[in-house]
């Protein structure tokens, strides 16, 4: 394994293998996929479906699709800041296991910032697997206490005026962030708009860039 | 998006040496031999052949032999240490069966 300088050392995140290793573990498991399709255990379709739900509905494009929306559909935000959930369900994202939506707006005012103190409350179907960090003690402590240095921290730096509001999540309550809109970003589609979108800002721990 | 369309919690947020391997929150797969053992092992435990905790005991110990002293620099990657602990519990489970 080669040596890495994420900020938190993960040794998966590169395939350091060659590709006669591959072959050979791709013929592992195919021969275990056939046994157990062989034996009815498994089927093609389940398979399928699994990877794609894993695999696509757990990313945080979802948010970042929502965040786009809200940027050029007036009617939508309207409908988003009133009541989340049903607003967040018009595009298809559902699976809220009796958690309410909250989305909070980012402004030149204002900037919000989403934190579960308790454990790691997270919204799931918009923002895919929490962060290590979101999870971390560090991270749940002191963003209460001292949000604008962890701020700092994500390279995010807010003017002394700004109002710094911390949302706790909670089993019953998920939030997320709207960032602002970067300028510049007048003549984006939507769906340009959604793929700068990163998960962080809709944290609210960092701020969109445009392109 | 429908009840079945939902990842389970307790497979995606596993924890410590079982944390599945992510960039920006979405699920990292190099190879699509990865994908299909993570969907096989998926697969086995909604219809009840094991637990999810069971497999991920099994995952854990196998990382674990992996990293031995080392955890940085692992024997092998995170899916082939899953690839061994799903192997290991068929091979349990199917000699029952």
């Amino acid at each position: 394994m080669t040596t890495h300088n994420h900020d938190t050392p993960n040794p998966y995140h590169e395939s350091a293998r060659d590709d006669a290793e591959n072959k050979a573990l791709t013929e592992r498991v195919n021969k275990m996929e056939a046994l157990l399709l062989e034996k009815g255990l498994v089927s093609q379709d389940a398979l399928d479906k699994l990877t794609d739900i894993y695999e696509n509905d757990l990313g945080p494009m979802n948010g970042a699709n929502v965040v786009a929306r809200a940027w050029i559909d007036p009617d939508f935000k309207k409908r988003l800041f009133e009541n989340a959930t049903s607003a967040i369900a018009e595009l298809g994202y559902g699976g809220l296991q009796g958690e309410h939506m909250v989305a909070v707006e980012n402004t030149p005012e204002i900037h919000n910032i989403v934190v579960c103190t308790l454990c790691s409350c997270y919204p799931w179907p918009v923002l895919g697997l929490p962060p290590a960090w979101y999870k971390s003690f560090a991270y749940r402590s002191k963003v209460v206490i001292e949000p604008r240095k962890v701020l700092a921290e994500f390279g995010t730096t807010l003017a002394d005026d700004v109002e710094v509001r911390v949302w706790d999540s909670s089993a019953e309550i998920r939030y997320l962030v709207i960032p602002e809109r970067p300028e510049g970003t007048e003549n984006l589609s939507e769906s340009e708009l959604a793929a700068i979108v990163e998960r962080d800002s809709m944290i609210g721990v960092t701020k969109v860039s445009a392109p | 998006m429908n009840e079945e369309r939902i990842a389970k919690p307790e497979i995606a947020e596993m924890n410590g040496a079982a944390t599945l391997p992510r960039k920006n929150g979405e699920m990292v797969f190099h190879d699509d031999w990865e994908r299909k053992s993570f969907a096989i092992a998926v697969s086995l435990a909604n219809q009840g052949l094991f637990d999810w905790a069971e497999f991920q005991r099994e995952l854990i110990s196998s990382i674990k032999d992996a990293e031995g002293d080392n955890p940085l620099h692992p024997s092998r990657g995170y899916f082939e240490s899953w690839l061994v602990s799903l192997e290991n519990l068929l091979e349990k489970k199917l000699a029952k069966a």
